[in-house]
């Protein structure tokens, strides 16, 4: 019906754009960090030619992400960071989703909307609302020290500064990061809830099983998808994040890989040690994202959609 | 008279999967011919082709003689209605049906008048401003055969086009659209997999099977004479056995049945070797079981279900074949019960020799050089047995 | 015969509320109340301290933890002594900055990704399973590996593209088109063929099939992507920072995080309140025109689906 050539004419500006702004970039860091540095300067100098690459400074990185390296303990820092947080996003998100895709009828609309309104403002901003609340003399500290869940906090060892949120506690950064990403874990995780047929939890209703049983072995297995999806889509940019914990924290104690490579470009300049841990972290995040594919064919062959 | 369809070796394969293998079929000028199958018989690619969506991978579409498989179907004088109707849904019922017409650049007075006639055909004046999700499926079953009739295609191919309506507007449509095609006198393709529509409506019917044509003829002779195991099969239910045929005399095959002996005075009559024979629900009669004559062979009832108009006896034979006898309810109580033993009659002129099982019948119609019928039969579906209006 | 009714009427009550009681144990998923508390909790939580900080734009005085009475200074006042969010040279620059990239990403991204939706979803031919497979990358690419690709870019290979407005504008649209391509693509696929096939089937050459019937088909989903175009860009930060050349392509997200650095004021929140009432306009704009265009197609849910949809 339509010409041959017409797809792909459409699809070329798209796809060159991608190209020259989303792949060809990624050579510029690969080139930067394989390349050399000014020693006068401190400049990068890229090396375009892979004949000339030079790997010593991926090497260094890799060396001191070793334990004792100087990237080990932001290293495991992140990583506690995001499985912490991913773990309260799980936490709070699954029965919110469970609830409003199964149980709330009249009031499921209203939910609907106020669970996608934070998708709507700024990220920046609910950070922001978060510095104004746990300020000191701030609702939420006032609200805290009023009822003693700060010393209860302080002597559980959750934070180490009962009156200062905002002086470089992990426990900031955590809820700070649940905050910010729960809504993108909520929304997928709600979206394959949903689509459960309800005839297959009055199957197993009918067959004998427990509601508890019913939930073990046919809601949870089969939201499986969505709480996978949701998962990556929070893990990935929390891996990357560093306004987080600069906005809530600003601490180095609190600093995750994201401020690392921040540092390098924005603070003391040696660009090419933050292309370098640039390069690490997203083959690292490669990884995770093809374990993730993997997983998805795998149940996509077990369920039918 | 324009209108006329040839369809010429026609082949389509997708990929590995051959959709449409080496069809001839030759509709003529007004016919209401149908296209009937299950679902992935090649009759929707078919008519896809002849309507220009799917370009064919070997073969011939002729309309009124010029071949135009490659032809796109913005070009060809043929209109299609839909199985989903695809009415845009964006545009009121008066745009959907004058979007053909302002494509060929009609004056807005012409366009006016010619959709006004085409919703007068089909009752649904005063609907114009309507949008197609504001109408019952019958309704939008209606602009889409407006749309498609207001351009006065030579030729309309309709796909499944009363698939998505229940059963008694379907049986209602089923009437309209057959008075309708009298009335507009163009050549309507339909493809159903519905038998009873196609037998209803149908001046001819080509039965289709994995991608060939089995059988084409009249609604009465693919229906009472079917030429396959696949056709008798597939229209109505037939009881079909396995047999030796050993030739016949005057007309007649004798057969035998495991250790029964019939004789069979329809189809390949003269023929022996293994064989089967075919024979209709409703020919077969049941008499007492010790009644006692040429093709009566004894069973016993082994389920009797109640239909409304009639009763299915399902009776065991001796050789292990189950033959079902179809009894008219009229009124009085059947006297055979789940147990009795009977005798099944079953008529040697209701009695179908078969011979094949695969090859599929050539529609001779259509190889070139042979002229096709001057006339069609007008046997709108009168002595169909399957009519129930 | 009273006082049996009541002690009847008193077993039954004391019976129900146990039978209650004992299902919620037995069975805390099947009656919601414990869901339904945290659900709420959660709502709460997730958009009071954002009201807190509407609220606090509008404090008669310097704190943001006080509450010292109701003023609009923040936004209007011309004092020099107050950066009012209106008139403050820094706060003014940032809000016309971000509207402008905003503005110009709608422009460039969704063009160029409606093409690409509908040559992806189409096309069937050598590379369109790479090119499947490359637009789904920005979604999932962290904004810093994308900030330190775009800078390094910018700085070594493309040095044509000057820091500041035109690197942020060619940002913004590279993470902005795959979103342009999911939507218009879903809707695309929900569409179908079918009509195209009709137009065709009406005699309709295939631009016009194109513009006729597949282009106000999708419009719903142009505008649709648009707005979130519009809401993403807006919201962006990172790759605002990385590509910016310092103080006059500041954007208000990176003028609210240089605030939290420092010492956030009312008008911190102000201008956040200003940049988030914009976006929900937007996107609430973007909801009515969708359900204008796709008014009476039947079989769709309430405006809060939609709403809802628009967050997916």
């Amino acid at each position: 019906m339509y010409p041959r050539w017409l797809w792909p004419a459409f699809a070329l500006p798209g796809v060159v754009w991608l190209l020259i702004l989303f792949v060809l970039p990624f050579y510029a860091v690969v080139g930067v960090a394989f390349g050399s540095v000014d020693p006068i300067l401190l400049t990068a100098v890229p090396a375009w030619n892979p004949a000339q690459w030079n790997f010593g400074w991926v090497t260094q990185v890799l060396t001191e992400l070793q334990p004792g390296g100087i990237y080990w303990d932001v290293f495991v820092r992140t990583l506690e960071y995001v499985l912490l947080s991913l773990a309260g996003c799980v936490l709070i998100g699954y029965p919110v989703a469970y609830y409003i895709s199964r149980h709330a009828s009249r009031t499921k609309s209203l939910l609907l909307i106020l669970l996608v309104l934070p998708f709507w403002i700024s990220y920046l901003m609910r950070m922001l609302a978060w510095i104004n609340l746990l300020s000191p003399g701030g609702y939420a500290e006032r609200f805290l020290s009023a009822t003693h869940i700060n010393d209860l906090l302080f002597h559980l060892g959750v934070v180490s500064d009962p009156n200062n949120y905002l002086g470089g506690e992990s426990f900031t950064v955590i809820i700070a990061l649940i905050y910010g990403y729960i809504p993108y874990f909520i929304l997928p995780l709600y979206a394959s809830l949903d689509r459960i047929d309800r005839s297959h939890l009055e199957a197993a209703r009918d067959l004998g099983a427990s509601p508890w049983r019913a939930f073990l072995h046919v809601t949870l297995p089969l939201s499986r998808t969505g709480l996978l999806g949701g998962a990556v889509l929070i893990v990935l940019p929390m891996f990357g994040d560093y306004y987080t914990p600069n906005i809530v924290s600003g601490a180095p104690t609190t600093s995750m890989i994201g401020n690392q490579i921040d540092l390098y470009f924005h603070g003391g300049p040696q660009p090419t040690i933050g292309a370098a841990i640039t390069i690490l972290l997203s083959l690292f995040l490669v990884l995770l994202m093809g374990y993730y594919m993997w997983t998805i064919h795998r149940a996509s062959r077990d369920l039918p959609a | 008279m324009a209108g006329e369809v040839k369809v010429v070796d026609l082949v389509k394969r997708f990929g590995e999967v051959t959709a449409v293998d080496g069809i001839n079929l030759h509709m003529p000028s007004g016919e209401f011919f149908s296209m009937l199958g299950p679902s992935g018989c090649g009759k929707t690619t078919t008519l896809r082709m002849i309507a220009g969506f799917e370009q064919p991978t070997e073969g011939q579409i002729l309309l009124d003689g010029d071949d135009m498989a490659f032809t796109p179907p913005h070009k060809r004088n043929v209109n299609t209605v839909f199985q989903s109707y695809a009415l845009f849904p964006h545009l009121s019922v008066y745009d959907n049906v004058a979007f053909g017409l302002k494509r060929q650049k009609r004056p807005k007075s012409e366009i006016r008048e010619r959709v006004g006639e085409a919703l007068d055909l089909v009752q649904l004046q005063g609907l114009e401003k309507r949008k197609p999700a504001q109408m019952s499926g019958g309704q939008q079953q209606r602009v889409a055969l407006a749309r498609a009739l207001v351009l006065k295609p030579a030729v309309l191919l309709l796909d499944e086009p009363l698939g998505a309506l229940d059963a008694k507007l379907r049986k209602q449509l089923q009437i309209e659209l057959k008075a309708l095609q009298q009335q507009v006198g163009i050549t309507f393709v339909y493809v159903t997999h519905d038998q009873e529509e196609a037998l209803t409506m149908s001046d001819r019917i080509a039965v289709m099977s994995e991608g060939r044509v089995e059988q084409v003829g009249p609604p009465q002779e693919v229906y009472e004479e079917p030429t396959t195991t696949f056709v008798a099969d597939f229209l109505g239910v037939s009881n079909l056995m396995t047999a030796q045929a050993h030739g016949g005399s005057n007309g007649r095959c004798r057969v035998t049945v495991g250790e029964f002996e019939l004789f069979a005075a329809q189809g390949e009559t003269a023929t022996t070797g293994d064989t089967k024979i075919v024979i209709r629900p409703e020919r077969v009669h049941l008499e007492p079981h010790e009644a006692a004559g040429e093709n009566r062979v004894p069973g016993m009832v082994e389920r009797v279900v109640y239909l409304g108009n009639a009763n299915q006896v399902i009776v065991g034979l001796a050789n292990g074949d189950k033959v079902q006898a179809l009894v008219q309810n009229t009124g009085e109580e059947l006297t055979y019960k789940q147990g009795d033993p009977v005798r099944v009659y079953m008529p040697a002129d209701a009695l179908r020799v078969l011979t094949d099982t695969g090859t599929a019948p050539i529609d001779e119609d259509a190889v070139p050089g042979i002229p096709p019928p001057t006339a069609t039969e007008p046997m709108a579906g009168e002595g169909s047995p399957n009519v129930s209006v | 015969m009273s006082q049996a009714v009541a002690t009847g009427r008193t077993t039954t009550q004391e019976f129900s509320t146990w039978r209650r009681l004992r299902g919620w144990v037995g069975n805390p998923w099947g009656k919601p109340r414990f869901l339904v508390v945290i659900t709420w909790t959660y709502i709460v939580w997730s958009i009071a301290p954002v009201l807190v900080a509407i609220q606090f734009s509008f404090n008669d005085s310097r704190s943001l933890t006080v509450w010292h009475g109701f003023t609009t200074k923040w936004y209007t006042s011309t004092s020099p002594a107050i950066n009012s969010v209106f008139h403050d040279p820094g706060l003014r620059g940032a809000l016309q900055q971000s509207m402008k990239l905003a503005f110009l990403d709608v422009v460039i991204a969704t063009p160029i990704g409606v093409l690409l939706a509908l040559g992806l979803a189409r096309w069937r031919g050598r590379g369109s399973g790479g090119a499947n497979f490359l637009m789904l990358f920005p979604l999932v690419t962290p904004e810093i590996v994308m900030g330190v690709s775009l800078l390094l870019l910018f700085s070594h290979l493309l040095t044509v593209v000057p820091f500041g407005t035109p690197a942020q504008v060619l940002g913004h649209v590279t993470f902005s088109i795959s979103y342009v391509v999911v939507i218009v693509r879903g809707r695309l696929f929900s569409i179908g063929r079918s009509y195209e096939e009709a137009a065709a089937d009406l005699g309709a050459a295939p631009a016009v099939a194109l513009y006729r019937v597949l282009f106000p088909l999708l419009l719903p989903a142009i505008v649709a992507s648009a707005a979130i175009v519009f809401a993403i860009s807006i919201d962006d930060f990172v790759i605002s920072q990385w590509l910016s050349n310092g103080a006059n392509t500041t954007t208000v997200p990176m003028t609210i995080y240089n605030a939290t650095r420092a010492t956030p004021q009312p008008s911190t929140d102000g201008i956040a309140t200003v940049i988030m009432v914009i976006t929900l306009a937007a996107v609430i704009g973007g909801v009515l025109v969708f359900r204008f265009f796709t008014r009476g197609e039947g079989g769709r849910g309430s405006a809060i689906d939609d709403v809802a949809g628009f967050g997916i």
